[in-house]
């Protein structure tokens, strides 16, 4: 493991059951070194413990576990009390900032009585379980139940009758920081009959700061995500070298279901849910391109080009955000449905040609021996676009539902099974001109908000 | 007139009594829940033991992260030069680096007395 991830690695080892465990470190990185640097890391020293990197690494296998090693049984965890320690509110909003609680910013103190009418947002019990959420796979999940959730959804600023969405959000399972070093982004979208119960913001500057409900629900999951999913920590659970803005409030907007022109179903009816239903999906990607640009050419013929060349670390999907009266004009050329114009826009990008070579060293040598379509492919030039859209995607197999998933996965199940592509077509915003926006966002999951009403 | 003034006074200063916080109710103590999650609790897991790797088989990880199979190949290569009583097995791990391959760890189990995963990055 190379030297930048002793916290992580030691963390994890612990958190794994193996405290002790052998790691040896190099220095780092060792990606895309020449194998003469490789050689040189390998025969330096540790550069955590100064001694020879070899000598360690025969070590670690060879030399007899300590008494330390041997142990078996559990580890305790800090207890978790219900309740802090009483202190004024001063103080306490600064244990919350310096206990990395927070986004950094200050928050709402979740007194028994605030935290007593959020939960009158919601039937459900204060214990009952909501779910478990990790930074990332490899890492341990923790749990938490409606009246944890409620805490967060305090702090954040929320009302209560913004709570059923962020239950829903938070019954997801899902971490809003994700624990990558290519700083992940995700993005809230709801959808329903709730976006105008709650007062959310559909219209003119949607997805910035003017909202209450749109603010407090997207910064609600990243607090979730910290407290409650364990996630969150700069060098141990969140590892993101530049880190992301979006990740403040997750892009959190409704759709604009009124103005979708005739025939555009909204989000979740795409997604195989009632038009009356009230719904949260999630989405994940790194970055967003807000696209103000006047051209000659028709606004979908546009966006192929972007999409042609938008290059993040998120290469073979994307999200459009796309305006009211922009939607209405590609409406009025003739795409009569977002899933029109999301094929439209995978069967007609193309991919610059070194982004396309990157990965296809076998395709290289296919082409240079004659082999179609690759070596037509080579003959256009480095800087050519090559004829094969990054958007197209082999859908999953019809199978039987399975029980075991949840509500969420079950979504995403049926979306892989349904689409051929990788987009997204969402229309929001307050039709003050002909602009659209988009991302690297993939969706990822629904969750019904009328379920934690 | 001076009775009418001496009470507009009066009411000034109750009114700023009351929109005046006083030091007490910033030293006011109060209670607030604990934000976060409940933690698992954590099993050990027992290392096994350790010896000499002479005569032995030790499995060389790869985890496959992006562009590191320079490294992996040159920490094969040194160890086979350095140690070369041991038989080193190069083996990648299937999927990316973060997919678990059980097959991969039953067969070192059966075939092996050790193993060197290389993560990245």
């Amino acid at each position: 493991m190379t030297n930048r991830f002793v916290e992580l690695a030691s963390t994890t080892a612990y958190k794994k059951g193996i405290p002790k465990l052998r790691i040896i470190y190099t220095p780092h990185p060792i990606t895309d070194r020449p194998a003469d640097q490789c050689r040189k890391f390998l025969e330096g020293n540790d550069p955590h413990t100064g001694k020879p990197l070899l000598d360690e690494i025969i070590g670690a296998i060879t030399k007899p576990l300590s008494e330390e090693e041997k142990k078996r049984g559990f580890i305790k965890r800090e207890p978790r009390p219900r309740f802090l320690p009483p202190d004024t509110a001063d103080n306490l909003q600064q244990l919350f900032i310096d206990s990395n609680f927070t986004d950094g910013g200050p928050i709402i103190l979740p007194t028994k009585e605030r935290v007593a009418e959020m939960l009158k947002g919601t039937s459900h019990d204060p214990e009952e379980i909501v779910g478990t959420m990790r930074p990332s796979p490899p890492h341990e999940a923790w749990e938490y139940n409606v009246e944890m959730v409620a805490v967060n959804a305090v702090m954040a600023g929320a009302k209560p009758e913004y709570f059923p969405v962020i239950l829903a959000l938070a019954s997801t399972g899902t971490s809003s920081l994700f624990s990558s070093t290519s700083s992940f982004a995700r993005m809230v979208l709801v959808n329903g009959p709730i976006v105008k119960e709650i007062g959310m913001n559909a219209g003119i500057g949607a997805m910035g700061p003017f909202n209450q409900a749109n603010t407090t629900i997207g910064r609600a999951w990243t607090l979730i995500s910290k407290n409650l999913g364990g996630s969150g920590k700069p060098g141990e659970t969140y590892l993101g070298s530049l880190g992301n803005p979006l990740s403040y409030n997750n892009m959190c907007f409704p759709e604009n279901e009124e103005a979708l022109p005739e025939g555009w179903k909204p989000f979740h009816v795409q997604k195989g849910f009632n038009e009356s239903d009230s719904v949260v999906s999630i989405f994940s990607g790194w970055s967003y391109n807000n696209i103000a640009w006047y051209s000659k050419l028709p606004n979908q013929d546009v966006m192929k080009n972007w999409l042609s060349h938008f290059f993040s670390f998120g290469v073979s999907q994307a999200t459009f955000m796309i305006d009211p009266v922009t939607a209405a004009y590609i409406h009025d050329d003739g795409f009569d449905s977002k899933e029109k114009l999301a094929d439209y826009l995978a069967k007609n990008s193309t991919t610059p040609a070194w982004l396309y070579w990157q990965r296809r060293e076998r395709q290289i040598e296919m082409g240079k021996n004659g082999t179609e379509p690759y070596a037509s492919y080579l003959k256009l030039g480095e800087n050519a676009d090559i004829p094969e859209s990054r958007f197209i995607r082999r859908p999953l197999p019809k199978q039987n539902s399975d029980d075991t998933l949840t509500e969420s996965g079950r979504a995403f199940l049926r979306d892989r099974i349904d689409k051929d592509n990788s987009l997204e077509i969402l229309v929001v915003g307050g039709g003050t001109n002909t602009y659209w926006g988009g991302g690297d966002f993939s969706y990822m999951s629904s969750a019904l908000v009328d379920k934690w009403r | 007139m001076k009775k009418i003034g001496w009470f507009v006074l009066a009411l000034l200063f109750l009114f700023s009594l009351q929109a005046t916080e006083t030091p007490a109710a910033q030293d006011e103590m109060i209670t607030v829940y604990n934000p976060r999650g409940i933690q698992p609790p954590i099993r050990l897991i027992p290392m096994p033991e350790r010896g000499s790797i002479e005569g032995k088989t030790v499995y060389l990880v790869d985890t496959k992260y992006p562009n590191t199979k320079p490294f992996v190949n040159e920490l094969y290569k040194i160890l086979k030069e350095r140690y070369p009583k041991t038989n080193w097995v190069l083996k990648d791990k299937i999927g990316m680096y973060m997919q678990d391959d059980p097959n991969l760890w039953a067969e070192i189990k059966e075939k092996a007395q050790g193993m060197i995963m290389v993560i990245g990055h």
